[in-house]
């Protein structure tokens, strides 16, 4: 029987945290595409926060009471530069990318995609990454990169 | 609510936000080029279209939803004390009740216009 203090080193040493997202050791596929899930959602949640805050400026702000033209150049002249607009651009990257793992993610909790599970065995591939998971992963990254080249066109367009 | 009707809100929302920013995508970014897509004009007669401005109201509470049940997800993951779990629940309620309501806000004084 384990004692209190090396329980409580044995918890320690499985209680992984956040800071287990992104240590890489050990990692596959699915577990890339797990930390992936987060970290972009995590992302395209702050980005939503600063949009809330950045088109509140159409009508004038906090403070504001309708639409105010002076208030949302004032947004422009923070945000309408190569900065923002590759925000924008790494929003789209991680947008598509969030999107498509997520549809896998929905298909795969609704056991449509899930093959039936088997024993560890070296080398230690992901067994639940069966019936084309892996390729939906692979395509939701394709796509993403795909849809950032496009915005990059798109937003860029007068600066190429 | 039970975890398992949360996680289903987690999966609706998730279908309707890809849907919904796909959308939002299609309008700002190929019917439009960029410049007219930020042009204040444009964004005006946007908010004024009874219907875009309902779906932008939509989008805002999809996406908000998703967002913090997914962050509350990843807060329960990281710690299981009781009082925890019940402080991230309110924390969650609150800040969705929040940040809708402050995009609400702008969604309605740019339709009173």
């Amino acid at each position: 029987m384990l004692s209190s203090t090396s329980k409580g080193a044995e918890r320690a040493k499985n209680k992984r945290g956040i800071r287990g997202w992104i240590n890489p050791y050990h990692y596959n596929l699915e577990r890339w595409a797990y930390m992936f899930q987060r970290v972009t959602g995590v992302a395209i949640l702050l980005y939503l926060l600063g949009h809330l805050g950045d088109t509140s400026f159409f009508v004038g702000g906090p403070t504001g009471t309708g639409p105010s033209p002076s208030g949302w150049s004032f947004i422009g002249s923070i945000f309408e530069n190569p900065f923002g607009h590759l925000i924008l651009v790494l929003l789209v990257l991680v947008l598509f990318f969030h999107g498509m793992n997520g549809i896998r993610l929905i298909l795969a909790e609704f056991g449509l995609i899930l093959k039936k599970p088997g024993a560890i065995e070296y080398p230690y591939e992901a067994k639940s990454l069966g019936l084309g998971q892996k390729y939906l992963f692979w395509l939701g990254l394709t796509v993403a990169v795909i849809g950032a080249v496009w915005a990059f066109m798109i937003i860029f367009e007068g600066w190429l | 609510m039970r975890e398992s009707r949360l996680m289903l809100v987690q999966y609706v929302t998730a279908v309707l936000a890809v849907f919904l920013v796909s959308i939002h995508l299609f309008m700002q970014g190929v019917l439009n080029t960029y410049d007219t897509a930020i042009s204040f004009n444009n964004i005006l007669s946007v908010y004024q279209n009874g219907l875009y401005a309902t779906f932008l109201e939509a989008l805002l509470v999809v996406t908000l939803v998703h967002g913090f049940d997914g962050v509350r997800v990843i807060l329960h993951e990281w710690r299981q004390t009781a009082p925890w779990s019940r402080w991230v629940d309110i924390g969650t309620i609150l800040a969705i009740v929040i940040s809708v309501g402050y995009g609400t806000r702008t969604v309605i004084l740019a339709v009173l216009g």
